[in-house]
């Protein structure tokens, strides 16, 4: 089985004026393809950092990061542009859709970047939105949508390009409780799929859902719930 | 583990219509704002394609005009072109006489025909109808020499000049005006209270440059000089100008030599001696070039003018991609967050300054065109519509648009998504 995440000794450290403040202070991870994990830690222990290295919105100070035995160190702000698109969807808290644009015009977003035609964009993001239990509601603008609906569209967007990591930033955080169990059914669903999932979360009721936890604490991993890699 | 560095080839590129489509959509749900950025490139570039329209066509419609005063005319005026330094008005002067045109006229061997005018506006009363026009003092040679023909009657005859009879020939505009559908031909009208008998009504002939001899009444020189202007001359009769057919074109330089030495003598000015002459001599080439130089460096000027419009336009516009690229952050962040390279940012907002510069600058060049056209039928002169300045108006707007879009659409392009996520 190959490692879907291979991180060795990753560092960052951020400059704030003369300072130099070290978020991450070397994580060494692996994540087999096809699990299901989450990442916990207080506000500040780094795990914000340690995901935006791992969905290649930033990159690490020193260390080595290997996603689909493809070595991202040395790749440049192109080709980082790249990976986001066609292997990692993102979720976030927030959901971060764009506000004028429709439900269906929002998951075909990332097809634009990738290049596709207008017909395999429509086709490709309608089926994206009937599978995550949206299909009628395509047309509508995330007002007009709950905020759960507007989250599923949110997975919609990050299932379109049909990528290998799903890394979801507190995906339930401004969520009922119902709606979170929705949006956590469908993750969960998606994994059994066969995409790799990756949540942050503060709350150990989600943790508990995933196969394995990860903590962080202090720019280190602590502890592991199975993995001893730590 | 695999741990081999691969390198990506073949990146996926989006294409220029798509950007170009995102960028229209953007501008599109902020219509208001779009329309008032637009304004300023769209006032510059009407400016400039309605002045440059506007300016041919009145320089071709002068041009025109003045041909009708004919290419083989010289016109001798009283008056120096300078005095000191202070430029006076031609003609105002009573240095010209009548026996300077008759020694032209026997003198220099180009010039054909050789006739006078005097002018004075006068108010002309016939029955019940008064009309205040240009009473012009002349020669018989006047109606050959500017092409006059008469509709009905005759031209006043060598006799009737010499003895100065009171007679008179009318425009066709003032027949009109005086006479209405009644006979004119052999009616008595008053111009400044003295009895006039009308011999002739000249064809209506069309206004040239400022003088149209359509609102003119022809009167023999001899009769106006006495009876209606005080003759100031020292010697002769006065007059304000002497206008000579030459016997051919070629002959105009010649003619133009030999009147302006006889003049001088005639005159006793000697240049030699530093004395400046009291006349000068035009032809009708000269007074195209001088109105054409003239509307030239007007719409010069106003083109310049609509220039720094443009720049201002410009400068709104890159205000406003500024702003939006402030306000749009976090739409930053997502695109960047799903796969958009710094490029894709960089066109899109680049896309959208070049979009409202280059729709401002078509808008322009349409509402350019229609004001040129409206003024030319106003006006009276000919619709001419530069493509050159269409063009030029439209490539300019298309550069206004991508110098003002460069620099907030970098500043789009360098956001870190990680901070433009965080935004509100």
């Amino acid at each position: 089985m190959t490692a879907m995440i291979w991180m060795e000794d990753i560092c960052k450290t951020y400059r704030l004026g003369e300072m130099e403040v070290p978020i991450l202070k070397g994580i060494n991870l692996t994540i087999e393809e096809g699990d299901y994990v989450s990442i916990m830690g207080a506000s500040g222990s780094g795990k914000s950092t340690l995901m935006n290295i791992m969905g290649c919105l930033d990159r690490p100070s020193s260390g080595h990061y290997v996603l689909e035995g493809r070595n991202l160190t040395t790749l440049n702000h192109e080709e980082l542009a790249y990976i986001r698109n066609q292997r990692i969807g993102f979720v976030f808290q927030q959901f971060n859709l764009l506000s004028r644009s429709t439900a269906l015009e929002n998951v075909m977003l990332p097809m634009i970047y990738a290049g596709a035609s207008r017909r395999q964009r429509q086709k490709q993001a309608a089926a994206a939105l009937v599978r995550v239990g949206l299909g009628d509601r395509i047309g509508n603008r995330p007002n007009q949508l709950s905020g759960g609906q507007q989250q599923r569209v949110a997975i919609a967007r990050a299932l379109v390009n049909r990528p290998a990591l799903i890394l979801a930033d507190e995906p339930t955080g401004a969520l009922d409780t119902q709606t979170s169990g929705e949006v956590m059914a469908l993750l969960s669903e998606l994994n059994h799929q066969g995409i790799t999932v990756l949540i942050v979360t503060h709350e150990p009721d989600i943790a508990a859902q995933t196969h394995r936890v990860i903590y962080v604490q202090d720019g280190l991993l602590q502890q592991d719930k199975n993995d001893n890699s730590s | 583990m695999a741990r081999a560095s691969l390198t990506i080839t073949d990146l996926p590129s989006i294409s220029t219509v798509e950007i170009l489509e995102m960028a229209i959509a953007a501008l599109w749900t902020n219509k208001l704002r779009t329309a008032l950025t637009m304004l300023g490139v769209i006032i510059g570039i009407t400016a400039v394609i309605a002045v440059t329209s506007v300016g041919q066509g009145v320089q071709s419609a002068t041009a025109a005009n003045l041909q009708g005063l004919g290419a083989d005319i010289l016109q001798v005026r009283a008056g120096s072109a300078n005095s000191g330094n202070v430029r006076q008005g031609s003609g105002s002067a009573t240095t010209l006489t009548w026996s300077d045109a008759q020694a032209i006229a026997s003198q220099v061997l180009a010039a054909e025909t050789v006739t006078v005018y005097l002018t004075q506006n006068a108010q002309v009363v016939y029955a019940q109808n008064n009309t205040s026009i240009t009473v012009l003092g002349t020669d018989t040679n006047y109606a050959t020499v500017n092409n006059i023909t008469l509709q009905s009657g005759r031209f006043f005859t060598e006799e009737e000049l010499s003895a100065a009879q009171a007679v008179a020939v009318l425009g066709a505009t003032v027949r009109d005006d005086l006479f209405g559908s009644s006979e004119a031909i052999g009616a008595n009208i008053r111009i400044q209270g003295q009895r006039y008998s009308v011999l002739g009504v000249a064809n209506e002939k069309g206004a040239q440059g400022r003088e149209n001899p359509d609102e003119q009444i022809y009167v023999p020189l001899t009769n106006m000089s006495a009876r209606l202007v005080g003759n100031n001359a020292l010697k002769g009769i006065a007059v304000q100008g002497i206008a000579v057919k030459v016997t051919e074109q070629a002959q105009l330089e010649a003619a133009d030599f030999q009147m302006t030495n006889l003049l001088r003598v005639r005159h006793d000015i000697h240049p030699a001696r530093g004395d400046e002459d009291d006349f000068q001599i035009v032809s009708a080439a000269d007074l195209v070039e001088t109105l054409t130089s003239t509307v030239g460096l007007f719409t010069i000027m106003v083109v310049a003018i609509a220039g720094i419009s443009l720049v201002v336009g410009g400068i709104g516009i890159a205000n406003i991609m500024l702003v939006s690229v402030v306000e749009r952050t976090r739409e930053i962040g997502i695109r960047k967050a799903v796969g958009a390279t710094n490029r894709a940012i960089l066109s899109q907002f680049l896309a959208e300054a070049i979009a409202i510069s280059a729709a401002g600058g078509v808008l322009g060049a349409g509402l350019g065109i229609a004001i040129a056209k409206v003024a030319a039928t106003l006006f009276d002169f000919p619709f001419v519509i530069s493509l050159w300045a269409i063009v030029f108006g439209v490539g300019l707007s298309f550069v206004i648009g991508m110098a003002a879009g460069v620099m907030p659409a970098r500043s789009a392009a360098k956001l870190d998504p990680i901070i433009a996520l965080r935004s509100d």
